[in-house]
């Protein structure tokens, strides 16, 4: 019954994206029902599933809604046990993975938006501390395929969403990204030939015109 | 015979906190090495280079940071009590609320202290809007796990304790049992367990040394938990 699963989400929603590209690796039929975040105020569907932080994305499964996108990643890893292990076995590589999927949410995903909001010598600032995040990140992905090592798993889950943006960054700091980090190139367009992230991620020229007007970039 | 589990942190600090309690709770044998953060020890930059805090677990040789992963590591890597929940969904829950106390009830109610005027006024409304929610979650309950503490609760550490301790030196009352009935009820019986006792510094010492960090932390706004 598709019914039973329903996630709530923008199209251009990176955190979104992350639970879409894990539901579609389990093979889990879900009805995705969107929301636009450019509207002022959230819908009924979300007051009443998210009354506290009223955001998305929001998985419902069996009328009862899961909050937070890394939490509801490691709820769809532990509810829908055929399909690939999206998390390691491993205590210790569990506490690893975790770890840098809260450090993409703290440091990068905060720089990068100061990055879009800022001009002149903040924008120089935080695009330095960008490209720092980056390379940190780069660095944990090493010399593996994956952050999953030969397996594609959460922390690439948790990261190739935002590489929808990343031209948008390099449009917004005339940089290049495959330039300070080749590896993370090379592992983006390996994820972008996974068929649960082709069919997720938006169009990267429409990403950037959408962020662009949010942020009155011009 | 060198303990293959270390800790490394400090009494003074909740986040500590969290990871000593997950380990009594499972029965652990550790050994406690105390950070002086002024003065931060080879160990520690060894085991946790990129930022630099406590706690830090050590098993194996292999370090873990960041207190509620640790908590998450404790329970998964250790038999024994069952820090958090076994249902699927139960677990997502615990997570969300425990996430949700760091990013909105520990910082509205660190700024209320430490703030005043205007702004001052702006933060105590917003951690009386989080520490509503949050009482809320106990709905019943003796503890935000149910019959006995987990992974919420362990999260909730700092608002046991260290909470009364900062308004008292701050000046203000805004965790009270005339506003917070069930939340003060339930810091008591947190406070009471046995491997939370094994774990909390005396009271007053907490006290005096908050106070006379009183200063600095008004300027910086930034935590001295040592």
């Amino acid at each position: 019954m598709s019914e039973e699963v329903v996630c709530v989400d923008f199209w251009a929603n990176g955190f979104g994206m992350r639970v879409r590209i894990a539901l579609r690796e389990k093979g889990v039929q879900f009805e995705l029902k969107e929301e636009d975040l450019r509207a002022k105020e959230r819908s009924a569907l979300v007051l009443e599933m998210s009354p506290v932080l009223r955001q998305i994305p929001i998985l419902i499964h069996h009328g009862k809604p899961v909050l937070g996108s890394i939490n509801i990643v490691e709820y769809i890893d532990e509810v829908w046990k055929e399909g690939p292990a999206l998390l390691p076995a491993d205590p210790l590589d569990r506490a690893h993975a975790r770890l840098w999927a809260h450090y993409i949410d703290k440091m990068l995903f905060s720089t990068q938006t100061k990055f879009l909001k800022s001009k002149g010598e903040a924008k120089e600032k935080s695009k330095a501390e960008l490209i720092e995040s980056l390379k940190q990140l780069e660095q944990v992905l090493g010399d593996g395929n994956y952050f999953g090592g030969d397996e594609f798993n959460f922390l690439d889950i948790m990261l190739i969403p935002f590489s929808s943006m990343f031209s948008g960054y390099e449009e917004h700091g005339s940089f290049q990204i495959g330039v300070e980090c080749p590896k993370l190139m090379a592992w983006v367009k390996r994820c972008r030939e996974r068929e649960s992230v082709a069919r997720t991620l938006p169009d990267d020229g429409e990403m950037y015109q959408l962020h662009k007007a949010w942020y009155g970039i011009e | 015979m060198a303990e293959t589990v270390k800790l490394l942190g400090t009494k003074g600090s909740p986040y500590s906190h969290r990871a000593e309690v997950a380990l009594r709770l499972k029965e652990v044998n550790f050994e406690f090495l105390h950070e002086d953060l002024a003065h931060k020890s080879d160990m520690l930059l060894r085991y946790n280079p990129i930022h630099k805090k406590i706690p830090v677990l050590v098993h194996e040789e292999k370090s873990i940071v960041e207190s509620l992963i640790v908590v998450e590591y404790v329970h998964e890597a250790f038999n024994g009590y069952a820090i958090l929940p076994s249902d699927p969904y139960e677990r997502a829950m615990a997570r969300f609320w425990a996430r949700y106390i760091d990013e909105k009830v520990i910082p509205a109610f660190w700024m209320s202290c430490w703030t005043d005027g205007e702004m001052q006024k702006g933060f105590i409304g917003q951690a009386k809007e989080a520490l509503t929610i949050l009482e809320s979650q106990l709905k019943g309950k003796k503890f935000f796990g149910g019959d006995s503490i987990g992974f919420v609760d362990l999260a909730a550490g700092m608002v046991a304790f260290w909470f009364g301790i900062l308004q008292e030196v701050a000046g203000i009352s805004l965790l009270n049992e005339e506003d917070y009935p069930v939340l003060c009820r339930w810091a008591d019986d947190y406070c009471s367990v046995e491997a939370v006792k094994e774990s909390l510094l005396d009271r007053k010492l907490l006290v005096a040394h908050f106070a006379s960090k009183k200063e600095k932390i008004f300027a910086t706004k930034a935590p001295v938990y040592d």
